[in-house]
């Protein structure tokens, strides 16, 4: 790695000022473990790191009934895998957490830096994306919320200008009746980076699709909503034929590449497998 | 049968518990006093002319210490640098992407790598020939200025074979070719009933050690002595090679090799001679360590190859013709073992008719060296696929018409060479018997998985060199053994075992040590499946001297014959008196104490091997396909090896296991991909894969055991075999489920997506 | 580029060390500290040899940058033994043959401990599963999963 200016501020306003000041090319350091890849191996060299883990406030998951979940920018992914209500409330997220990367990659790895990442294969940012997720952003201009949803404007870019911060995502309470599931599709079974991957949630309400969700993760510049598929499922009654018309409108919204994880013609073909097969399971665990 | 003591035991390791508490040392462990640390700068182009190379900005960076281009390294005849270990840095031509042109030495790893981005490099691009079939074509460009000598010394190591090979007169960018022929290939065509004809691809893959090359090298210009710590297998042939790129004598250098972490061919000889030309350059020791990118990118990685193979059978399982052409991605040097490839392809089963050509072809990538039985699995993925094709045809069972056309002691090679004693039968028996192999097509399929077994063979040659070792008796009565080989996995405990065997000696007297090229006597390296083919004999021998100085002394000492005398738990004694008797500690008081009365107990062991004895192994993938996404989950492995005796079953047991596990990686992950510009795109281990713990089921192990003529004890090399088939036993296995073949290795759910016609 | 003491407690002793905070928890531990027994094979994450336990987590000290880690209490390899007793996992890849070249052991042993401190019977896909993340290209994995288990019953 190259040298750099390396900070570790005590507060966010602090944090804040340090981004503003070294303006472009500066980095926010959270787990590290995509950052440090990119400054060792691809070519990325700023001459600032602005660490967060000293700011406080960061960290967290809370719920209640009322005002749903929020979750500290800085929690590490292996806690979003294994806290009891992602586990039975927001199943695709911790589903999501539970595959990245290594057992150590998700001890290190905080939710902050895998959206702010802006990988178009981040396996959180579906199911956040799912359960109408919020970003929390402190800047110089104050704060603002903007759904995860919308934060990405290309792969590895984000809306986030330089001296912006995620603090966390607050996630609403889903409906009841909801399931949800992230599915990717890796060569090995872990270890690994999506080719595809797919987020769903159906919530249902007298038997009909109440709510549904479907995103896509690597088959696109950026994750993406499936909007036709899922104003298909919306308000209808569950069947495989509808599933299979959803499948197919996932297809046709997915633009993948071809690349070293796949060709575009293998891409779009599992999606529409994948988002079937992730319909038939959201749509089980709704019903449980 | 023989029975033994100490040998033919499920013996765990005896060097102790470095290896699990952090305490071995790797070349990368070393650190010296005023060491520079190197950093490499490649090549961005496949092929390219060197113009100019300026590095002032980077030689004003503050600790920064040299900057060297070839231009300030030593020079080698045009032929020498045909080959790739001469071509230290690259001179005024690259010839792939990633080939190191600029050397930089810094006081921190982290200023050598600021400076590379310092370095300004003017290339004036040619043409970049990247597939080797179009690179053999009349009129393809040339990847490279013709090759003019071919060294194999390395490629020595892991297989011996006596064949002549031919080279082109003219410009092209065939390396190197060969012709075998038998029979009546048109005869044997017209007799088969069955003709199957494909062309099988194996990618370029990587030996994946996960410890990269390193090297830490110090020069003592007073003295003219060269230290070299480095990760090998084979120090006595980096001491060679050095010797004879420096002009420095052997005297005067020093290899050191250290603990190693994993090479399976790759880690012999690559950054020894730059690192120690660098140290005498700098006047200070310099370490150079690979970063993972720079190993994917210019290490020496295993040949890609085309298969073009043409088989015929009758409808009684006979075989009567193979055609095949063979082709080698050598890379921008020699490296590929074409022969072998060849001898291997029609040397499995007894073809009456038989032409095969092959060829080592030259491109614009890293150039390719050996990996464990280099050559043999891509030549296997095809004939053992194509087995099982013309048995399915036929509908014959796949194992039967292995057995039917097997071949066995006497049968010849392509080469006309015939086979010593092998056990590739017995391999095959043994998987006759198994429970995985007799559950086929019992079990039910589910959840849109189908489910499939599949069978394949494979077989290696095995290198030869000489080896020499020693057993001195230790002052209290123990023994110590001292050996040239690098010990990777375990080769030391059955060292020990050895001696102990024959020294009539529990093991836990008996130690073994792997010494550095000044200290130890001379061992070949620890490659070709021959560690305890060649090097055991070695102590098996120095043992038995030993032995025989102790029988001599005792008998003195007993007033017998030393015919007469026996060596048993610790104490030489008359055969049939056992209270007759002289303990080993006695023995060596007599030898080793002050005012002795006899000389030490030295034994010393110098064998030469000359006769090769080839392994075989048998393996079974029992695999389950998702028809829509076309993942392959592997549900069982079963893996039987021929290893003639074996001295450790708990180590062959190891070395069968990892072998097949980078088989199964073979077939159906590993594999380097290269962009139209000829660079490499998977350069780390997210996108280069290789099995994880959760990609792998256990591998159920059964060692068969036909004694080989020469080995110690009837063994047989054991490394090699275990590595080749797991492509074609995957490629079998997924027909078998889905009844669609996949013809190009890696196995991926693309490709089998393909073959359905689902994409 | 400023220099910064960081200060760290290893297998129980406390260290300082003055770096360049370009450095990670792997380099100076190995370079700055001399405990060696941790290794490099990826630098990326992707291998696990330079796996650490650090503040009770396990991690990969080739992607923590060396003041992140700053007042950490951290276990390497060379801290798992206690009193010159190894540790049932050390000892079990010792007895199962689990052992070929050594160089991703550090790693796995410490998965392994980790892995039998959360769950003391874990069944052969949660080992598979804990060790997913150390890469080994000798073993084939086989006699490691054996060793960790055997490990779980001693």
């Amino acid at each position: 790695m190259h040298r750099f200016e390396y900070y570790a501020p005590a507060s966010l306003d602090e944090a804040v000022a340090l981004l503003k000041e070294h303006g472009d090319g500066v980095k926010l350091l959270a787990g590290g473990t995509d950052l440090l890849v990119q400054m060792k191996e691809a070519g990325l060299h700023p001459p600032a790191v602005v660490s967060l883990h000293a700011v406080p406030g960061l960290d967290g998951i809370e719920f209640d009934e009322a005002s749903g979940l929020r979750i500290g920018a800085r929690v590490d992914v292996a806690s979003i895998e294994s806290n009891d209500v992602t586990e039975q409330r927001y199943t695709a997220l911790a589903e999501g957490a539970g595959i990245v990367g290594s057992i150590q990659t998700r001890n290190m790895a905080t939710i902050g830096g895998n959206i702010a990442n802006a990988a178009p294969s981040a396996d959180t940012a579906p199911p956040l994306a799912v359960f109408d997720a919020v970003a929390e952003i402190i800047g110089a201009g104050g704060q603002r919320e903007v759904p995860v949803i919308e934060l990405f404007d290309g792969p590895g870019s984000t809306i986030l200008t330089t001296d912006e911060v995620i603090t966390g995502f607050k996630l609403p309470t889903p409906p009841a009746n909801t399931g949800s599931v992230y599915q990717r599709h890796t060569p090995r079974k872990i270890m690994d980076i999506a080719a595809v991957s797919v987020g769903i949630r159906l919530s249902l309400d007298n038997g009909k699709i109440g709510e549904a969700r479907v995103c896509l993760g690597a088959v696109a510049p950026t994750i993406i909503r499936a909007s036709d598929a899922e104003e298909a499922l919306t308000g209808q009654a569950p069947t495989d034929a509808l599933f299979a018309k959803a499948a197919e409108l996932a297809q046709a919204a997915s633009s993948p590449i071809s690349d070293v994880r796949g060709s575009a013609e293998f891409r779009r073909h599992l999606v529409g497998v994948m988002t079937k097969r992730c319909l038939d399971i959201a749509l089980e665990r709704a019903q449980d | 049968m023989t029975t033994y003591s100490t040998v033919g035991k499920p013996i765990t390791r005896v060097e102790g518990s470095h290896k699990v508490t952090g305490d071995s040392l790797y070349a990368a462990d070393i650190q010296l006093p005023g060491m520079l640390h190197c950093k490499l700068l490649r090549s961005p182009h496949a092929h390219a002319r060197i113009v100019g190379i300026d590095a002032s900005k980077a030689l004003a960076l503050e600790g920064v210490e040299r900057v060297i281009t070839a231009a300030d390294l030593p020079t080698f005849s045009e032929k020498r640098m045909s080959n790739r270990g001469y071509n230290l840095l690259a001179d005024d031509e690259v010839v792939f992407n990633g080939q190191p042109v600029v050397a930089v030495l810094a006081e921190t790893p982290s200023i050598a790598e600021e400076a590379l981005d310092l370095i300004d490099i003017e290339y004036e691009e040619l043409p970049a020939v990247l597939d080797a079939l179009a690179a053999m074509e009349d009129g393809s460009p040339l990847a490279r200025k013709p090759i003019m000598e071919i060294d194999r010394s390395e490629a020595k190591g892991h297989v011996s074979v006596d064949v002549k090979e031919e080279r082109s007169d003219k410009p092209s960018n065939i390396a190197s070719q060969a012709k075998f022929s038998r029979g009546d290939i048109d005869q044997g065509i017209a007799e088969a009933d069955c003709i199957v004809e494909n062309t099988w691809r194996s990618a370029m893959m990587h030996q994946g050690y996960i410890e990269p090359h390193s090297t830490v090298a110090d020069f003592d210009a007073a003295s003219g002595e060269l230290t070299i710590w480095s990760a090998t297998q084979g120090q006595f042939f980096v001491r060679d090679q050095i010797s004879n790129m420096l002009r420095i004598p052997e005297t005067k250098i020093r290899v050191i090799g250290m603990e190693l972490g994993g090479g399976f061919g790759g880690k012999i000889f690559l950054t020894q001679t730059l690192t120690a030309v660098l140290a005498k350059i700098a006047g200070r020791p310099v370490k150079l360590i690979f970063t993972r990118k720079d190993d994917l990118q210019g290490a020496t990685p295993s040949a890609g190859c085309v298969v073009e193979l043409k088989t015929g059978m009758k409808k009684d399982g006979s075989i009567t013709v193979i055609k095949a052409k063979i082709v080698y991605d050598s890379g921008a040097f020699p490296g590929a073992s074409a022969v072998v490839g060849a001898i291997l392809l029609g040397g499995y089963y007894r073809f009456p008719n038989l032409e095969i050509e092959t060829y080592e072809v030259l491109t614009n990538k890293v150039s390719v060296g050996a990996i464990r039985a280099p050559g043999a699995h891509n030549v296997t993925f095809a004939i053992e696929s194509q087995m099982d094709m013309m048995a399915r045809e036929l509908q014959l069972d796949p194992l039967e018409v292995r057995m039917q056309n097997a071949v066995s002691e006497g049968d010849a090679m392509p080469t006309e060479v015939k086979y010593p004693r092998i056990g590739m039968k017995e391999c095959l028996e043994a998987v006759r018997d198994s429970d995985l192999w007799k559950s086929r097509g019992t079990k039910q399929n589910g959840n849109g998985k189908a489910r499939g077994v599949g069978l394949a063979i494979g077989g290696w040659l095995g290198g030869l060199q000489p080896a020499s070792a020693h057993v001195e008796l230790n002052g209290d009565g123990t023994v110590k053994v001292l050996v040239g080989a690098n010990d990777i996995s375990g080769t030391n405990t059955s060292f020990a075992q050895i001696a102990a065997e024959e020294l009539g000696l529990p093991l836990e007297m008996v130690s073994v040590a792997t010494g550095d090229t000044k200290t130890s006597p001379f061992a070949g390296m620890s490659a070709g499946s021959k560690t305890l083919f060649t090097v055991g004999r070695a102590v098996k021998a120095a043992a038995e001297d030993a032995r025989q100085q102790l029988f001599d002394i005792a008998a003195e000492r007993l007033e017998a014959n030393p015919d007469d005398m026996e060596s048993f738990e610790g104490e030489i004694r008359v055969k049939g008196s056992p209270d007759k008797s002289i303990p080993f500690r006695r023995l060596a008081g007599i030898t080793t104490g002050f005012g002795a009365l006899y000389p030490p107990v030295v034994g010393k062991g110098s064998i030469t091997a000359r006769k090769q004895a080839p392994g075989f192994t048998a393996q079974v993938a029992e695999v389950e396909v998702d028809e829509e996404t076309g993942q392959v989950t592997l549900l069982n492995w079963g893996i039987v090896q021929d290893a003639g005796f074996a001295i450790n079953p708990l180590s062959v047991a190891g070395q069968m296991q990892g072998g097949a596990t980078q088989g199964i990686g073979i077939g159906l992950w590993e594999e380097m991909v290269y962009d139209d510009e000829g660079k490499l795109i998977n350069d780390g281990l997210l996108d280069y894969r290789m099995p994880t713990a959760l990609d792998v089921p256990n591998i159920a192990t059964h060692i068969v055991e036909v004694p080989s003529e020469e080995g110690p004890y009837g063994a047989r090399g054991v490394g090699e075999p275990s590595i080749i088939p797991g492509a074609a036993a995957i490629s079998n296995a997924v027909e078998d489920a889905i009844g669609v073949r996949v013809t190009e290795a890696p196995i991926t759910p693309e490709r089998i997506l393909r073959a359905m016609g689902k994409i | 580029m400023a220099k910064l003491e960081v200060h760290y407690t290893i297998n129980g002793r406390k260290h300082e060390a003055y770096i360049e905070p370009n450095l990670t928890l792997l380099d100076v531990v190995r370079d700055d500290l001399r405990l060696t027994g941790s290794k490099e094979g990826c630098g990326t994450g992707d291998c696990g040899a330079c796996t650490m336990i650090v503040d009770g987590k396990l991690v990969t000290a080739c992607l923590m940058l060396a003041p992140q880690a700053d007042g950490a209490e951290i276990t390497t390899i060379e801290g798992v033994a206690e009193n010159g007793t190894l540790h049932p996992v050390q000892q079990a890849f010792l007895d199962k043959g689990a052992v070929q070249c050594g160089f991703c052991i550090p790693g796995m042993i410490l998965a392994g401990k980790v892995l039998l401190d959360q769950n003391p019977k874990p069944n052969d896909y949660e080992i598979r599963e804990a060790i997913a993340g150390n890469l080994c290209r000798c073993t084939g994995y086989t006699k490691i999963v054996e060793a960790i288990a055997a490990a779980a019953e001693a």
